[in-house]
């Protein structure tokens, strides 16, 4: 049978994902040598453009270019799948998603309100293209993408993680951060897969792995957090940090700065 | 049969137990979390402590543990059973005590676990008397008290321990260390019966289970699972802390040849969404709503006679969201 032809690539991003591609010395060679190696950005300068029967991308759709090399790359490849949290929700440079204008940011930013780059609001590639598979991390996991590889290979549906990080605490029995010293964990909306190494190491999540689509409970940890007393701004700011493109995140966002704007009006 | 451990006699009696395997108790960890540790002395662990994160299930269903290696090229797969080491859960509490009892039934009796078994039958239980604190509710799921399920059951007094002796195993541990125990006597029964009856009277926290699979029947639309829904995160931290929880999911990983590979399993917990996700598919309980009041009727339920919940206040305490079990079944049932 013929090697499935394979091709990773980066849109905007800082190329982590692809680094920790690189950086599974053990494995490498041999989980590469199941394919042929059309496209590597960040592992070789060799580039052949043909139909592929997988493309990893990494990074967040941001400017028009990456849109268009997004598409480009979906329309030849049987299967997409999106490598690391810019990929999945545009990550940090998604942080002011729904609450600032790219104008704005760009002012802010540079000082300047001509587009330069052709900006667009950073999102993941789903919110352009059909997707196959989503891949978290900031950067990925080698256990994780190696997982994913082999069960493609074997023909296999690769398992997905939609548990937050609090189960992996549970499960390597670390004492809660939370419950025990009121640090302003994210572990309970955050994607799992991490083997809860923060927690383990007596740190609070910050969330890089994102919030889990569709299931984080954003309310309720503002809740949480105000009621340890935490202020409300750094709490929107935490949970915007890896998850500003998430709608239940934008949505309260959305919440408080309009009861904020009621409150100052009547004062 | 009923004896006497001074406590003088304690250091000796707790060393011997290292002849008979690995000896793990409780050890704080962390402000309210305890752990079962391995210890060498009983320096180490915190006789008085409240109650364990992480429950003792942990000793028998791990919480990821390998089932199976395979190799497809030659069509087997091998269970994956190490070396079995002796273990001596040193200092478990009633409450534990009882749920291990449900685990049995679930992984023993109804349809033999291998994994499961093998351990739970390298294990001697000792458990240690202990008092409640607000979240303790044991004495209403009738589990304060341990009448079986251990080898052996130490009541402490205030010179020594009363105790109680549940197997053969515990005989036997009697009898290899004969020297150290000494008849309990009058004055020592009087305390011991005191002792229980006081601990009795120490109990804030109480619920109502009388009827309660047909009050959470007649509560099935009742607003409050919505309402605590919201506040939930859904992380399954109730279900991980919670000693007869069992639930486990399997995944099976293959290696770089993609020819073998291992069949694994986790702890796995009905709040999280792909508890419900079957082939082809359906999620029969899609919402956070939907698995909350699961949960709460799966606690409410019986296994054999037995209630689902020993009250042990884990679920409570460790709850990230502040989600309080006995108030919200307390409100559920129409009793707040």
């Amino acid at each position: 049978m013929a090697k499935p032809k394979l091709g990773i690539f980066s849109l905007t991003g800082c190329g982590g994902d692809q680094l920790m591609i690189l950086n599974m010395e053990n494995e490498l060679l041999d989980l590469l040598s199941y394919f042929e190696i059309k496209d590597f950005q960040e592992g070789s300068s060799y580039h052949e453009d043909v139909e592929l029967d997988i493309a990893l991308v990494e990074g967040s759709v941001s400017t028009e270019t990456d849109l268009k090399r997004l598409k480009e790359i979906r329309e030849k490849s049987k299967t997409l799948i999106a490598l690391g949290d810019c990929a999945i929700g545009g990550c940090v440079q998604a942080m002011r998603n729904g609450q600032m204008s790219m104008a704005e940011r760009m002012k802010k930013v540079y000082g300047v309100e001509e587009d330069y780059y052709d900006v667009l609001e950073p999102k993941g590639l789903s919110a352009h293209v059909k997707v196959d598979l989503e891949i978290p991390g900031c950067p990925i996991e080698k256990t994780e993408i190696f997982r994913a590889i082999t069960s493609l290979l074997h023909g296999d549906l690769p398992e997905t993680i939609d548990y937050p990080v609090c189960v992996e605490c549970k499960l390597n029995g670390y004492p809660c951060v939370l419950v025990e010293k009121g640090m302003p964990c994210l572990g309970p909306l955050t994607t799992a897969g991490c083997d809860a190494r923060c927690p383990g190491l007596g740190l609070d999540c910050i969330g890089c792995r994102g919030p889990i689509p569709d299931e984080a409970n954003a309310a309720a940890e503002l809740d949480v957090l105000l009621e340890k007393g935490y202020d409300e701004k750094y709490i929107i700011n935490r949970l915007r940090f890896f998850g500003g493109n998430f709608e239940d995140i934008q949505k309260l966002t959305k919440k408080i700065s309009e009861r904020r704007n009621k409150t100052e009006g009547n004062e | 049969m009923y004896k006497k451990l001074a406590k003088t006699e304690f250091p000796r009696f707790f060393e011997g137990l290292g002849n008979l395997g690995k000896v793990y108790g409780p050890v704080n960890i962390e402000g309210s979390t305890y752990e079962f540790r391995e210890v060498q002395s009983p320096e180490e662990m915190d006789l008085k402590y409240t109650r364990t994160m992480i429950p003792p299930k942990k000793f028998f269903l791990g919480t990821k543990e390998t089932m199976y290696t395979f190799d497809e090229e030659k069509a087997v797969y091998t269970p994956a059973i190490g070396k079995q080491e002796k273990t001596i859960i040193f200092g478990i509490h009633a409450c534990d005590i009882h749920a291990l009892k449900l685990l049995d039934k679930v992984y023993m009796d109804e349809l033999m676990d291998l994994f499961y078994t093998m351990k739970r039958r390298n294990t001697i239980l000792i458990g240690i008397s202990c008092h409640p604190d607000e979240y303790c509710f044991c004495k209403s799921m009738g589990t304060s008290y341990a009448t079986d399920g251990f080898d052996l059951f130490l009541h402490e007094l205030s010179d020594g321990y009363f105790v109680r002796v549940g197997s053969e195993k515990g005989h036997q541990i009697i009898e290899a260390n004969k020297p150290l125990f000494i008849d309990a006597d009058e004055k020592d029964v009087e305390e011991f019966k005191m002792n229980e009856k006081k601990r009795l009277e120490e109990f804030n926290l109480e619920l109502n289970v009388l009827g309660l699979q047909d009050m959470l029947d007649l509560a099935y639309e009742s607003p409050v699972w919505q309402e605590t829904a919201d506040e939930c995160f859904g992380c399954g931290t109730c279900n991980l802390t919670c000693p007869t929880c069992r639930c486990y999911d399997v995944v099976d990983y293959v290696g770089l040849d993609l020819k073998t590979g291992e069949r694994v399993r986790r702890w796995d917990s009905c709040m999280l969404r792909k508890h419900g996700l079957v082939a082809g598919g359906l999620n029969f309980r899609p919402t956070r709503t939907e698995r909350l009041r699961n949960r709460f009727n799966c606690k409410g339920s019986l296994t054999e006679g037995m209630l689902n919940c020993v009250g042990c206040g884990r679920c409570t305490v460790y709850c990230p969201a502040e989600i309080n079990f006995v108030e919200v079944m307390k409100k559920v049932i129409g009793e707040l």
